[in-house]
């Protein structure tokens, strides 16, 4: 595997920053001195080098996406049979009647593998073939807040690293004048889910780590447009002046600080040329616009799939999409169309897109929520589901995951993961293991405790799920 | 490390030895971080049952774990060198191998007669008397007789002391978070008295601004914040006890004290409002909004919270570790986390839903100004003589009754309308008689002044004790299970117990015990803080962990100078300000921060926090008001920035006028979307406790001084000053510039390299100095406290 930063621009350093943390820096400063004992958590060899992250928050119902259960349409209406509820955590359905929800769509078979992929999916089901369909999804959290911050960073405390965090703390980043680790949200859809920056924190590691978040409109990353009047040239001017001058006071001072601070300075003028130019999807040939179905600086969850695509190019090490609509208590068929329009296809185009650039073989793409929804009926304004967390599906493509497969089940009507359980924890230990992380070694040092993103128990690769 | 110094014997070319160990500082690290999580306090994970975190188990005559003097006959030893994988201590599938140094040390102490101490942080500071040092000259100061034992030791050359610019400098911005006026740094600089220095701190600790510099700490450590932090992240009401802080710290209130009035203000007898107020500090945790929160879950949440954020700022410990279990390398165990939170566990803080801004989190109570509680006074006073009091209530009897049956002939049918109206009729005949229609509009209009001058009072959260609520140990951390013992408010077992004869313990029980210094951690606790305020005066901790002096913390550099500093901490009463100008009159403050090789200086230069960048920035520029207090303020913000935030939508609506020139410690601090300046600077989001901030340098920080629109603004501010303040010339007004940002004037080069600036720049307006204010403003040397 080519680690990233075995060479030491001083571009690349000064995104990174300077000392920062000292509790942070470790693993990357054995990297970045072409240190010949490589850090222990790194394996052998890599399959993928970095992560689309495809969010769709709130929550969508497993059980009109790739869930298919025959028996929930022969119980439908009837009362939810209490072996499966009792004891059971529940969310906006506490005392209320619980009762059986049959599909609201239908299934059908696709692809070699034969997958069961819902009709809100046309575009997906064209892909069968490309994906890994995990449908015995565990997580621990019920509510949406913490269920995002169990998702991404495996506890729902606050303060703890996202994993695109720590995927650029444990291999750095290969991206020349961009951060590695970049969000993006899209615009369209219902009521959105609200999401905290905490979703992209660098939590305990040194905070260049963190997710920097990519706007469709307005700026592109704040501040990075000059003040009115302010030219080009006078910008630069200026900073030219500035790292001039403090390069001549530090030969007095002495601060160490300073000459990653030039570098800073250095990088923030680039990203004033780089990034707008990379937000701009208007020069891209209008087939490949057509393809995600993107209209430039729409804002949509369709040129967010387009521009993942530009930065993956770019050597972005983690990208993270969110798109917000998913959280169907109520009106589930209406909304999952609204849903699915906007999302469906764009999400097959960066798959081909990808795939006919030679880019999917080593770029790893994940599709989920934070957690499903329930087999049992909520009548929020019309039919919907309420969350759910014992039983939920996602799916994982290309970066060296085996295509065309199903992995784990749900019990007959869709509420508990009965056959090879995939827990939050596993689904980041196998994200890791794609990368080339050996999760238990993947530890940072915080409060004297030595801390994972896998959690303290003891979580597994998902070996099934790779190629 | 460099306390392990190698002794190559060359007879023993395999063997390092080292200077004569010291269990906590050089053996038990190692112990716990590569043992006690088997072997350590934890009984549901403890391997082979054998623990090496107590003395008498682990030299057990049976387990011959470690065998004093006789490392060939010590288990351990056999187990750390073992070739066979299956034997090999630690385990290789742990993942945490013993280094060959490590090794070694575990083998001298053994040994050396494997000597046990206990751990550092849990056993009283006990004063030692300083050191003599061999140079005698350098100063008499207790603290900086340590410093400077420790200087010579090492075979260094204490630093030199910092220029009178560079200390005028730190003083105030280490005190008040501001920067120096030029014109006290030239008198200071100037002044040849030896007492200016002093003359100069007193000031300082003196002015407002020192209160405000110190809550910034504080607030972090108390997670405070204007929002709720979860789902919704609605802003709450909670802005009066960040004014409180500040009071507090100005009126230099005792920190036991200090503490009482944070964990129960309310159950102080004869609780004033400054204490509800106060007590505010139960209340700041996050807490969720969502429709759909199961209450039990959230009862375990906020418990938790609280148990973390309590033992973190008062014990400097990790408690909130053993939530699902013992602790794994501390004695705390399952049943202290919940015993500790069980003192909380009299605060109705659950159930609140609903997409109010601010939301509604009750109790919570309206205070007023100063100015304003004195209107209401007399206003109150001037009602009464207006109308008697008696005569007030017969008046409000008779206008509720009115309104009743004004409502009764609205509903009336048409038949019945008439006999309602004869009831009110009656009822106006006996309001006339209770006083004359002047005297009654005169009363009326006083009672609507009264409640305007009441809306504009704030409203804060406060606590307020009701029924506690039963609180059980939750095995695994499940809120869900119900299978643990019921426990009541305790401290942690292996620190003590509270004597009481009270049924049981409240939070009042608690604050007394962490500040009580002879029955309870009073002193350990002094250490946590002395500990905390060493790192804020010189960019670095004695104990370098801020927040864990558990066993996996690093021990202190200079055990003995931190135990000391606790005690003057103590012997002192609390008095913050008598102990933090203790600090700043030795000598060890005022040494040169980056000094060269051979030089030794516990000075660290370090960029300004996030808050005081804004500050200095601001105050430079002229338009600083430096109002103490009030609400928090909405300066600029890059547009949309909220638009991630729902239940409700919000936009941000900057404020305008002075609000918009308020300190950084004043910006309305929402959770989830801190103001993208205070978070390019490193400002935390304030979900959790926080004690030392990190030091990053990125781009983005960069773009915010570069464009940020309030940085901006500043420039051209501050060019208009120069132009206005600096002469005549372009050499005074450049050397105004420097004096105003850097306390100095400008060198050749900078001179120079501006002047090409001023003339080249595009933007020819016959006299245009923003692009040297805003290229001024953004050097590193401004941003930087040394």
């Amino acid at each position: 595997m080519n680690i990233p930063l075995s060479t030491t621009t001083i571009n690349r350093r000064a995104f990174l920053g300077g000392a920062g943390l000292s509790l942070g820096s470790a693993a990357l400063n054995m990297l970045m001195a072409n240190n010949s004992t490589k850090p222990r958590y790194l394996l052998p060899k890599a399959r993928a080098k970095r992560v689309i992250f495809l969010c769709m928050a709130g929550g969508p119902s497993h059980l009109e996406t790739f869930d298919y259960k025959p028996k929930l349409d022969q119980l439908h209406n009837q009362p939810m049979p209490e072996s499966f509820t009792k004891g059971q955590p529940i969310a906006q359905l506490q005392g209320k009647e619980l009762k059986v929800q049959g599909h609201l769509t239908k299934f059908k078979k696709y692809g070699q593998g034969g997958q069961y992929i819902s009709d809100y999916l046309p575009w997906t089901a064209k892909m069968a073939d490309d994906i890994a369909i995990i449908r015995s999804m565990v997580t621990e959290q019920i509510n949406h807040d913490p269920a995002h911050t169990f998702m991404n960073t495996g506890t729902a405390i606050s303060g703890r690293p996202s994993m695109g965090a720590w995927v650029n703390y444990g291999l750095g980043s290969e991206a020349e004048d961009l951060p590695g680790f970049v969000v993006m949200t899209s615009v369209g859809g219902r009521n959105p889910q609200p999401i905290a920056s905490r979703q992209w924190s660098a939590g305990f590691l040194p905070s260049r780590f963190q997710g920097v978040e990519f706007n469709s409109t307005g700026d592109p990353v704040h501040y990075v447009r000059n003040p009115k009047g302010v030219s080009a040239q006078d910008q630069k001017k200026l900073i030219n002046t500035i790292t001039a001058l403090d390069r001549h006071r530090n030969l007095t001072i002495n601060d160490p600080e300073t000459d990653t601070r030039i570098a800073a300075y250095e990088m923030a003028f680039k990203m004033q040329t780089s990034v707008p130019e990379l937000m701009d999807v208007s020069k891209e040939p209008q087939h490949i616009l057509d393809m995600y179905g993107a209209v430039p600086g729409d804002g949509s969850y369709a040129s967010n799939c387009l521009l993942a695509r530009k930065l993956a190019e770019k050597g972005v090490r983690f990208i993270h999409l969110y798109h917000r609509g998913w959280d169907h208590h109520g009106g589930l068929e209406k909304y999952m169309d609204t849903c699915c329009q906007l999302t469906d296809k764009p999400t097959w185009a960066l798959i081909q897109d990808l795939k006919q650039r030679g880019m999917l073989d080593d770029t790893l793409v994940i599709w989920g929520g934070e957690f499903g929804r329930t087999p049992m009926y909520q009548g929020k304004g019309d039919i919907g589901r309420d969350h759910h967390i014992k039983g939920f599906s996602m799916w994982m493509a290309g970066g060296g995951v085996k295509g065309g497969i199903g992995y784990g089940e749900t019990d007959e009507l869709g509420y508990h993961a009965v056959k090879d359980r995939v827990h939050v924890h596993d689904m980041h230990a196998t994200m890791l293991h794609l990368l080339g992380i050996k999760h238990e070694f993947f530890t940072v040092k915080h409060q004297g405790l030595d801390w994972k993103l896998t959690g303290v128990d003891h979580s597994h690769v998902v070996k099934d799920l790779i190629a | 490390m460099n306390l392990l110094i190698p002794i190559a014997l060359s007879f023993l070319p395999l063997l390092w030895t080292y200077a004569k160990l010291d269990f906590n500082r050089d053996v038990r690290p190692i112990l716990s971080d590569k043992c006690f999580s088997c072997h350590g306090p934890d009984e549901e994970g403890r391997k082979a049952d054998l623990r090496l975190d107590i003395e008498e188990h682990a030299k057990d005559d049976n387990m011959l774990a470690i065998v004093e003097g006789e490392p060939e006959e010590s288990e351990v030893i056999f187990r750390i060198h073992s070739d066979d994988e299956d034997e090999l201590m630690p385990p290789p599938e742990i993942g945490k191998p013993l280094s060959e140094k490590e090794k070694d040390i575990i083998e001298q102490w053994i040994a050396e007669g494997a000597p046990w101490a206990d751990h550092w942080a849990y056993v009283k500071p006990e004063w030692t008397d300083p050191p003599m040092p061999k140079n005698s000259d350098w100063s008499g100061h207790w603290i900086d007789r340590f410093t400077l034992t420790d200087t010579e030791n090492k075979m260094l050359v204490p630093a030199k002391d910092a220029d009178p610019v560079s200390l005028a400098r730190r003083l105030h911005f280490d005190l008040t978070g501001l920067p120096p006026e030029s014109k006290t740094v030239k008198s200071f600089v100037k002044d040849p008295n030896p007492t200016a220095y002093k003359a100069l701190v007193d000031q300082l600790m003196d002015s407002d601004h020192f209160g405000e510099r110190m809550a910034v700490y504080w607030l972090d450590l108390v997670r405070f914040a204007d929002t709720v932090g979860y789902h919704g992240d609605q802003p709450h009401n909670i802005s009066p006890y960040r004014d409180w802080v500040i009071r507090a710290f100005n009126d230099n209130m005792p920190y036991d004290q200090f503490t009482r009035e944070q964990l129960a203000g309310d159950l102080l007898p004869g609780s004033s409002v400054q204490q509800k107020v106060a007590s505010g500090y139960n209340r700041l945790l996050q807490t969720t909004h969502e429709g759909g929160l199961q209450l039990k879950e959230y009862d375990a949440i906020y418990a938790a919270d609280r148990v973390r954020n309590v033992s973190e700022v008062w014990m400097g410990a990790t408690v909130g570790c053993a939530q699902c279990h013992d602790h794994k390398y501390d004695p705390y165990t399952i049943n202290d986390h919940y015993s500790l939170a069980s003192f909380f566990a009299d605060l109705a803080d659950r159930g609140f839903t609903g997409n109010k801004l601010p939301t509604d989190r009750p109790p919570e109570i309206q205070i007023h100004t100063d100015e304003n509680s004195l209107k209401l006074r007399d206003l109150t006073k001037e009602i009464d003589h207006t109308l008697s009091k008696k005569k007030q209530s017969e008046l409000k009897n008779l206008e509720d009754r009115k309104g009743k049956l004004s409502q009764s002939l609205k509903k009336a049918k048409d038949a019945n309308k008439t006999q309602w109206q004869e009831k009110i009729d009656r009822i106006n005949q006996q309001l006339a008689q209770v006083a004359k229609p002047a005297v009654l509009q005169k009363y009326r209009k006083l009672l609507r002044e009264k409640k305007g001058v009441e809306d504009k009072g704030r409203w804060t959260m406060v606590s307020q004790a009701v029924k506690p609520r039963v609180m059980r140990v939750l095995p695994r951390g499940n809120w869900m299970d119900d299978s643990g013992p019921i426990v009541l408010p305790a401290v942690p077992e292996f620190l003590g117990k509270i004597d009481s004869d009270k049924k049981r313990l409240d939070r009042l029980d608690l604050a007394n015990w962490l500040t009580d210094t002879e029955d309870g951690i009073g002193l350990l606790n002094a250490r946590v803080l002395a500990n905390r305020i060493w790192y804020l005066l010189f960019g670095k901790g004695l104990a370098p962990d801020l927040t864990d002096f558990g066993g996996q913390g690093t021990p202190p550099d200079h055990p003995q100078l931190l135990d000391n500093l606790a005690i003057s901490l103590v012997e002192k009463d609390w008095n913050l300000k008598a102990f933090i100008k203790d600090i700043l009159m030795s000598r060890t403050y005022r040494q040169a921060s980056l000094p060269p090789n051979g030089y030794k200086s516990f000075q660290l230069a370090r960029r300004l926090p996030a808050e005081f960048v804004r500050d200095n920035t601001l105050a430079v520029s002229g338009l600083l008001v430096d109002k103490i207090g009030g609400p928090s303020v909405k300066p600029f913000q890059p547009t949309g920035y909220y638009r991630h935030l729902n239940f409700p939508k919000r936009t941000y609506e900057e404020d305008s006028g002075e609000s918009q020139w308020r300190r950084g410690l004043y910006v309305h601090w929402q959770r989830q979307f801190l103001h993208p300046m205070l978070k390019a600077f490193d400002a935390p989001s304030r979900e959790e406790c926080s004690a030392e901030r990190p030091q990053s340098n990125t781009p983005l920080a960069a773009l915010v001084l570069l464009n940020d629109p309030t940085f901006l603004e500043a420039a051209k501010s501050f060019a208009q000053k120069i132009s206005t303040h600096g002469g005549n010339t372009f050499e005074t007004k450049l050397t105004y510039a420097f004096e105003e940002a850097l306390s100095r004037a400008p060198d050749k080069y900078e001179h120079e390299t501006l002047a090409s600036l001023f003339t080249e720049h595009s933007n020819k307006a016959e006299e245009n100095w923003t692009p040297i204010a805003r290229a001024v403003l953004n050097l590193a040397e401004t941003n930087l406290r040394r």
